[in-house]
């Protein structure tokens, strides 16, 4: 059951590729919340039941509905058009994220670790590089923020990949990186809005003293 | 040889209850199920009308796209019966000999020396491309997944016993059914309702077939849907007994086709630069499937 969350996990990041609207991606970043929430229901039995339970309300309350709330309000305020406006067409984003999943692929069976268990490897270095390919191609600096989301998505199943436990110091780890990126990137946005009236990265070399 | 018949019989009756699916859920009542057949009787009862710029491309192309679904048929098996050829890969037998049909369909349409069949008949050949690698995917994966290479053992074997298979079915179905409405040039990658002002793909390049080979032309819509529907039947018959797998079969293409008209209901049609990145995600979906068989099989160590 494992193996087709993650399947379905790694079929979103196609559609995060070739999505054209904001809302989407937003949706899409609240389902992987929930398939994180599945996945970490099902995997870990070894750890105690105090962590467990903040394992799971973190996935489900932060990641699958407080951030795309947060992130909506964020785009509502600072009346964001709806275009994701990519710097390259949608079809060579789609090329390069399959492109990217099949290199991930290649890499991992090249690994000799019995420990690693290789599908968690596979889908958390492809959400990983989907990231960065997305936060390099896109012009809005709100994209950054939901591409970075999408990073940390990739971390939290690789931190699932190395075993059925998973110890509070990286969970807590994550939550710090989430809450402080997101945070600070929507004050940014707010502040940066409230001075420099469109928001795109070309306008932000405009701030250097 | 029963494959065969089943898939001809079904082909009757499946255009026309995807019109009357429409139609219902338009509102009317809509045409009887017979309808789009007694069309194509009239059609085959009417003389052709062959333009002076065309030659013998022209004449003889639509009677080799009706033989080449029909050599096609031949392979298809539905559950336990044999299709009437079967041999080790002969899906990529049946890939080719529709392609070969496809081909003498785009030289026809360039043959009529008309710029709007042309554009149709480009188009009609970068879909196809793009599709292929997701029909022969799925393809080698199914055969991967059984260790078998022919039509009729792939689906003889294919059963389904974890998790992970039931994903593969849906998803191999999903793909199958994408791909069908590719090659009809069904929504979302056209519009079959501006069946003569507005068309793209497939309908404009017939726009100068009359009479008899207008008639095979679009009887062979209607046989390929059919064929497709039998491949998906197939992932979920299996090797149950003639008298559940008959009965099962005719249910699934009447619900195939009952799916295909509520798609073509309820959506648009794609603009036509996201057609190509469209049919491009149904190979990535494919890969995807390949890469869940290996998952199966424990190949990744």
């Amino acid at each position: 059951m494992v193996n087709v969350l993650l399947i379905i996990f790694t079929i979103s990041l196609l559609y995060l590729s070739i999505a054209n609207r904001l809302l989407t991606y937003i949706k899409i970043i609240g389902v992987q919340g929930f398939i994180l929430f599945g996945v970490a229901f099902i995997e870990l039995r070894e750890i105690n039941t105090f962590n467990l339970a903040f394992i799971l309300l973190e996935t489900i309350i932060v990641k699958a509905i407080a951030i795309p709330m947060f992130l909506r309000y964020v785009i509502n305020k600072n009346n964001i058009t709806r275009e994701t406006e990519p710097f390259l067409p949608n079809f060579v984003s789609l090329i390069v994220v399959t492109l990217i999943i099949v290199i991930t692929f290649l890499v991992a069976n090249s690994i000799k670790d019995i420990h690693l268990d290789k599908i968690y490897f596979i889908v958390a270095l492809s959400a990983l590089f989907s990231g960065l390919y997305i936060i390099i191609t896109r012009k809005k600096i709100i994209t950054h923020v939901l591409a970075y989301v999408v990073i940390e998505n990739g971390v939290f199943i690789l931190s699932l990949a190395v075993g059925n436990e998973m110890p509070l110091l990286v969970n807590l780890g994550i939550l710090l990186d989430v809450f402080v990126s997101v945070f600070l990137l929507g004050i940014f946005v707010n502040k940066v809005g409230d001075v420099v009236k469109d928001i795109d990265i070309s306008q932000l070399s405009n701030l250097k003293d | 040889m029963i494959s065969f018949v089943l898939i001809f019989l079904v082909s009757f009756i499946f255009s026309g209850i995807l019109v009357r699916t429409k139609s219902i859920a338009s509102g009317r009542k809509g045409p009887g199920i017979m309808q789009p057949m007694k069309d194509i009787i009239r059609l085959f009862r009417k003389g052709s009308v062959y333009s002076e710029t065309t030659s013998l491309i022209f004449q003889i192309a639509p009677s080799i796209y009706f033989a080449s679904i029909l050599v096609a048929i031949l392979v298809v098996p539905v559950g336990n019966f044999k299709g009437i050829i079967s041999f080790e890969y002969d899906f990529i037998f049946f890939a080719y000999v529709l392609a070969l049909g496809k081909f003498f369909t785009i030289i026809s349409a360039l043959d009529t020396g008309s710029s709007f069949e042309g554009m149709g008949a480009s188009r009609e050949a970068l879909y196809s491309m793009l599709a292929e690698p997701a029909f022969f995917v799925l393809m080698g994966s199914l055969g991967l997944l059984t260790g078998h290479t022919s039509f009729h053992e792939i689906f003889t074997t294919f059963h389904f016993g974890s998790y992970v298979s039931y994903a593969l079915g849906i998803m191999a179905t999903f793909v199958l059914v994408m791909i069908c409405m590719i090659e009809n040039s069904r929504m979302p990658v056209d519009d079959p309702k501006t069946h003569l002002e507005l068309t793209m793909v497939h309908e404009v390049m017939i726009l100068d077939n009359s009479g008899f080979d207008l008639g095979l032309i679009m009887h062979a819509v209607n046989l390929k849907f059919a064929m497709y529907g039998a491949l998906i039947a197939n992932l979920y018959i299996g090797v149950l007994p003639f008298y559940i797998a008959i009965p099962l079969f005719f249910a699934i293409q009447v619900i195939f086709a009952i799916m295909a008209g509520s798609i073509e209901s309820f959506s648009a049609r794609f603009r036509m630069n996201h057609n190509a990145q469209f049919i491009f995600t149904l190979s990535s979906v494919s890969l995807l499937i390949f890469f869940g068989v290996l998952l199966v099989l424990n190949k990744l160590n």
